[in-house]
């Protein structure tokens, strides 16, 4: 047994969680961020983690790390100069999208970023119908020339898609060994390799977001490698965006599946602390400064999506497509919205309440950090009402203004309402809780699940402030914060599993589907998995194939995710396979028609190597916080004097202490209101309840 | 400020987003279980809450081309059927009788709170076919009996259980009815969720709260809409365009024929006037009132609320009025044929409403866009199966430049954002192969700031013989360009036959495709804002290292001088020679230079 490093890197610090996998001990520390060279933040934050906590290198057992290079390459628009070769007629495929535009009425909308520009996107005469047979064959002397070219203009990476690749990828192979024969060294991604599925925008997307992030991932994780090396510890492991981890020749074989890497950790960690603590059922909630994120976990598995875009402006909103870069890879399926701490109140022209999405951020931050910030705040709302301490957070490192707060909500919203600053400040509450409780309901009751029956688990500086409002709101009996609630996130690292998903299209009926050819085509993609269990030296015991089928009725055009059961493919396996799906359709959209046939789309394969179960146990000595014991909290309209215990203080019978309370620690806040009472567990968690 | 509603602020902001939350989550449920492509991937529907009298109270994130007309599909219901039961489903689709053409089903539900009616939700779906001769239902006809089944609002569902005489007779009268019958189910499942939503949002909040706030929601949409509108100068524009033709060959010919607006605005509120516009054509280019309205609000919010912030609903145009002469094609009267009008004249009205709001709000407005949804349906049977099929695309041109930035290419713009059909499924789908699908190079408007470009795409008619027809605009009526940009490049749509030859094809209208035949279809750029000369010679030069402009495009539409002299000049240096000017400006604007 050993230590676990997890290394999650935030916009303003640089969480290192460590976990002692014997006791369940966990620690984090806290180092700014270093944009210039994440790795220095990095190796510095794993120093001082390690000091911290008297942890050898030669203990050390795992070290994994939530990255943001990729979605920042994007973001800024600073990855690879790259090329494309398409299909003859297609080279425009990338930029031509699906040709909605993000925006129904922005008359100054942009046009959404294309990664390759034009002059570099070549076309192949070349072509494979729908029936995956050559229709014309590839034109090698075309090819020829295309390879000269793209050695001429020296980009960093190629990107090869051809229609109906995912049929039959003989074109593609055949470009990418002339590439790779003619240009050594030069990354070559094949759509057929990354994503063998229909949609000729969408494989084509998500190929070029691999080579357009691919050299900039390998240049970092191969310093960073290099710096841990160093330090003697082991070598590191990336969190992907389906909440495995892999290894860095994995990560650079398929660069797009590192994308959510950081937000998926929170909803990992949510897993873990459900299953020792046996809560199946949870909807995680993870509300930082700008915004806040929900997800939701049944029987203990987390739901994932790969309907995703990363980059590009604003797609919070569930519908419109925004303008960023489609990647079809499983992602955790979150609901973010733009509601955290630093998030703006302010009055419409109609003379409406609206809090965000324009956030004070950490610069200037709410009016009562006195940071220059002067625009009421939700932090400055928390502060008036008395749910946060008026006088200082932070364990007393943060002062806080009480009086700026009240300034700002008075002259922004409260005067010009004709209201007092105490109602003002309910409003502000009222209107922030109500788009979170939209993020969960969009997570929960709008995929058919029933928010009452989960619990809800809050961390993120800002959660455990307003998660027992929220579970209200919703009907959900049990609020959970656990240790180190501002850094859970990073624990999510330390806690995970090695996890790799494979996918291809599998077109067929699944009345109609030939057993055996569906059994040659699974055993493919399971080789691959099995290889990648094998080459992380796992035991066999402990790793795990899991096989679904992406499902719909014949005339529909989006899937949902169906199990299939192992072993041999049979036609009662096929069978279960459409109950299951017939299920999952009644279940998401309140009807079922199993008269339909049902069409299989894709296959997927998911590996899993299990690495040692670990238990979370709040550090029993933390110190009480710098507080007062009592302060004036407003409830229902009412200041009430209101008892304020710190966390360690909480009693741990099943009694526990009735609200309204205020339970504070170092880095959080948890708020327990009339009606609700909380009590400390035995592995410290705090649990909140409803009254019976 | 004052606060417009009588509810405290922070409740009604919190039943308004429930509101439109319901409406966005009709979306969710329909899109994904619809069975035909034009709606799970296209995504050409609309979903709306209603009150109880059919005022809209939140329309979802949907498609513009519904703002005007969403309206009038439950006032229709509401109008026809006086006793409505809980478990009560309604459909229609007639353009005389509340709705916008007849391929638009209006599939509407009551939404009941302890016996008492609430409200109702709404959602209209294009259907792929909805009867007569023409495979797509788009066949140029000249009345409305021709354009396929008119349903007057008809009970569908009583008290829970479906109504099969209705249903029957229906199925009986589309193509592909298995289809039809998922994307009815679609529907009606969109509607019960809402009725759902509706029903726990009153538990929560009591019924009589939740009805005050769906009136406050409208008068809240009509005070931002009222304050918005004063930010508009007073004053008057105007703006003539015409249009390809209406697709009846014959005496006519396919003539074209004019469309006039005036905008005048004054204090917090607008009025659209049409008088002058040609009297109603033979062909389905007539747009019914409600049609012709949603162009006029399309265009107006994205002048006046291009940041979104006034929720759409009934309210929202209480401060605009819209007139247009009786039996003229901007106000089709009974029995007169509309299937084409509803997306060619409600794109027309909205780029003409930029035209004319030029005038007065230079900086807030774009140069003409696309201007057509661009149409194409293919018909027969699948030689893979033995099937019949029916294929519905639209295809995407430009988006019009604007005062500060070039128009977009590839992109549905003003009243459409329906999403293109990938290649690979439309092959798997349909027998045909599509050859190519590409941009235009030049198509987009020289200016000061660009247009977008209009895009190429080529089907190849595999096997056996398709019946096709075709649907488009700006073949002759090119997209305007803006303060002295200049325009984009017009539709263009030919068949290639076996043989090699090329028949070019009006813009409306049926046609044979034989196997083997290649149909290509050039759909618009968009026109260019400002004067070509005025192009920064960086970022012209940049549109040639990419193609979008060809040194021969550039030669015509800049300035050869100057691009013969753009190797030497510095990023940010401005041309220095003038382009020749397009004509004096007439006394009001016109798309076309040449017909004054």
């Amino acid at each position: 047994m050993g230590w676990r490093i997890g290394v999650d890197i935030g916009g303003t610090f640089t969480d290192v969680a460590v976990l002692d996998e014997e006791s369940g001990r966990a620690g984090i520390a806290k180092v700014p961020t270093t944009p210039r060279d994440f790795g220095a933040a990095v190796v510095d934050g794993i120093g001082a983690a390690m000091r911290d906590h008297g942890i050898g290198p030669e203990s050390v057992s795992l070290v994994s790390h939530a990255t943001t290079v990729v979605t920042n390459a994007l973001l800024e628009e600073k990855g690879a100069d790259i090329a494309l070769i398409a299909t003859e007629g297609f080279r425009d495929v990338l930029e031509l999208r699906r040709s909605a535009r993000a925006d129904l009425y922005d008359l100054f909308q942009n046009a959404p970023a294309v990664l390759v520009p034009r002059r570099r996107r070549f076309e192949l005469r070349e072509r494979i119908d729908a029936q995956g047979e050559v229709v014309t064959p590839l034109d090698e002397a075309g090819l020829d020339a295309v390879v000269a070219r793209i050695h001429e203009l020296g980009v960093e990476a190629v990107a090869v898609c051809l229609m109906f690749s995912f049929l039959n990828d003989a074109h593609e192979r055949r470009v990418g060994d002339r590439l790779r024969a003619a240009l050594p060294g030069l990354p070559v991604f094949l759509s057929s390799e990354v994503l063998p599925e229909i949609r000729e925008f969408e494989r084509t997307s998500t190929t070029a977001v691999c080579a357009y992030v691919g050299p900039v991932l390998a240049s970092y994780l191969d310093r960073l490698e290099g710096a841990l090396a160093g330090l003697g510890l082991p070598s590191l492991y990336v969190m992907g965006s389906n909440g495995g981890v892999f290894d860095v020749p994995e990560a650079l074989k398929m660069p797009a599946a590192v994308v959510e890497s950081g937000p998926a950790a929170g909803v990992i960690a949510a897993q873990r602390m459900g299953r020792q603590l046996g809560r199946p059922n949870l909807i995680s909630f993870d509300m930082g400064g700008t915004t806040a994120k929900a997800s939701l976990i049944e029987n203990g598995r987390i739901e994932t999506t790969s309907d995703y875009e990363v980059g590009g402006e604003g797609n919070v909103g569930r519908w419109l497509h925004g303008t960023g870069h489609p990647i079809r890879v499983p992602v955790i399926d979150l609901a973010e919205v733009s509601a955290g701490g630093g998030s703006i109140a302010w009055l419409d022209p109609g003379g409406a309440l609206r809090v965000g999405p324009q956030s004070a951020g950490a610069e200037p931050g709410p009016a009562c950090y006195r940071q220059g910030g002067a625009r009421p705040t939700v932090t400055d709302a928390n502060v008036v009402l008395g749910y946060l301490s008026r006088k200082h957070l932070l364990g007393g490192r943060l002062p806080i203004d009480a009086a700026a707060s009240e300034m700002a909500i008075r002259k922004h919203i409260a005067d010009p309402l004709g209201q007092d600053v105490a109602q003002a400040a309910a409003g502000i509450l009222r209107v922030v809780n109500n788009s979170m409780a939209e993020a969960l309901r969009i997570v929960s009751v709008e995929r058919g699940h029933d928010a009452r029956e989960f619990s809800l688990a809050a961390f993120g500086g800002a959660g455990p402030v307003h998660a027992a409002a929220l579970a209200e709101e919703l009907g959900i009996a049990e609020v959970i914060v656990p240790p180190i609630p501002g850094g859970f996130s990073a624990l999510g690292l330390v806690a995970t599993d090695l996890r790799r998903d494979y996918a291809r299209t599998f077109y067929a009926r699944i009345d109609e589907a030939d057993p055996r050819v569906l059994d040659q085509r699974l055993g493919e993609l399971e080789a691959a998995a099995r290889a990648m269990l094998r080459n992380a030296g796992l035991p066999e015991a402990d790793c795990a194939i899991e096989r679904s089928a992406d499902c719909r009725y014949a005339r529909q055009a989006y899937e949902l995710t169906a199990p299939l059961g192992l072993g041999p493919v049979t036609h009662a396996l096929l069978e279960a396979l459409a109950d299951a799906f017939h299920e999952r359709h009644l279940r998401t959209y309140g009807h079922k028609n199993p008269d339909e046939p049902v069409q299989m789309v894709n296959i997927r394969v998911t590996a899993t190597g299990r690495l040692p179960g670990v238990a979370f146990h709040a550090d029993a000595e933390a110190p009480p916080a710098a507080g007062e014991p009592q302060r004036e909290v407003w409830w229902f309209g009412e200041p009430v004097r209101c008892p304020v215990i710190a966390r360690g203080a909480l009693p741990a019978g099943a009694e526990g202490h009735p609200g309204p309370i205020i339970v504070e620690e170092m880095d959080c806040t948890t708020v327990v209101p009339p009606g609700w009472r909380a009590r400390r567990d035995e592995h410290g968690f705090i649990l909140v309840t409803r009254s019976a | 400020m004052a606060a417009a509603t009588k509810t405290d602020a922070a409740t009604f902001e919190v039943v308004k987003n429930s509101l439109y939350a319901v409406a966005a989550e009709m979306k969710v449920v329909l899109a994904k279980t619809a069975y035909s492509p034009i709606l799970k991937a296209a995504g050409d529907y609309s979903c709306g809450v209603f009150d109880d009298r059919g005022e809209m109270v939140a329309q979802g994130p949907d498609l513009p081309i519904h703002l005007g007309s969403m309206p009038d599909a439950v006032r229709a219901v509401v109008r026809a059927w006086e006793e409505i039961e809980p478990g009560d489903v309604f459909v229609h689709n007639d353009p005389y009788f509340g709705g916008s053409h007849l391929p638009d089903v209006n599939v509407v539900s009551p939404a009941f709170v302890d016996g008492a009616l609430l409200g109702f939700c709404c959602v209209r779906a294009h259907w792929p076919d909805i009867g007569s001769a023409t495979p797509g239902s788009y066949g140029a006809v000249t009345d409305i009996y021709g354009e396929g089944l008119r349903l007057p609002p008809v009970r569908i569902h009583r008290g829970g259980v479906v109504n099969r005489d209705v249903e029957d007779m229906i199925f009986a009268n589309v193509r592909t009815p298995d289809e039809r019958r998922g994307d009815l189910r679609a529907q009606i499942a969109a509607n019960r969720r809402a009725s759902e939503r509706l029903a726990a949002l009153a538990g929560k909040y009591g019924a009589g709260t939740l009805r005050r706030i769906m009136q406050e929601v409208m008068d809240y949409s009509e005070a931002m809409m009222r304050t918005l509108l004063r930010d508009i100068p007073d004053g008057e524009g105007a703006f003539e365009d015409f249009c390809d033709g209406d697709g009846i060959a014959g005496s006519h010919q396919d003539e074209t024929f004019d469309i006039r607006l005036r905008i005048i605005k004054q204090g917090d509120g607008v009025r659209v006037d049409f008088e002058g516009s040609d009297p109603q054509v033979a062909g389905p280019m007539n747009a019914p009132l409600s049609v012709t309205a949603s162009g006029v609000f399309a265009a107006l919010k994205m002048v006046i609320d291009s940041a979104g912030v006034v929720p759409p609903n009934s309210g929202a145009w209480r401060p605009v009025k819209v007139l247009a002469p009786e039996g003229s094609v901007v106000n089709a009267q009974y029995p007169a044929p509309v299937v084409y009008a509803n997306h060619e004249m409600s794109h027309r009205i909205c780029d003409m409403v930029f035209g004319a709001l030029a005038v007065l709000v230079p900086d807030r407005v774009m140069a003409c866009s696309q201007g057509t949804s661009a149409v194409l349906t293919l018909g027969g049977t699948d030689y893979r199966t033995g099937e019949r099929y029916v294929s519905y695309e639209t295809i995407k041109g430009g988006f019009g430049a604007r005062p500060d930035r070039d128009g977009i290419s590839a992109v549905a713009s003003g009243i459409s954002n329906t999403m293109n059909t990938p290649v690979e499924l439309i092959e798997m789908s349909f027998p045909v192969r599509v050859e190519s699908y590409e941009l235009r190079p030049d198509s987009g408007g020289a200016g000061r700031w660009r247009g977008g470009l209009g895009t190429r795409r080529t089907w190849r008619i595999l096997e056996r013989d398709a019946h096709a027809a075709v649907c488009c605009e700006r073949t002759k009526s090119p997209p305007f360009g803006i303060e002295g940009g200049a325009a984009g490049a017009p539709a263009r749509i030919s068949v290639v036959d076996p043989d090699g030859t090329e028949r070019l094809l009006n813009s409306k209208g049926s046609f044979e495709a034989p196997a083997g035949a290649l149909v290509v279809f050039d759909v618009p750029g968009s026109g260019g804002y400002g004067p070509p000369a005025e192009r920064d010679p960086a970022r012209l030069r940049e549109d040639l290292a990419d193609g979008y402009v060809t040194p021969e495009g550039a030669r015509r539409d800049y300035d050869a001088a100057a691009l013969d002299a753009l190797s030497g000049t510095r990023p940010g240096a401005r041309l220095s020679v003038r382009a020749p000017e397009l004509s004096a400006a007439p006394a009001v604007p016109s798309a076309d230079p040449h017909r004054p």
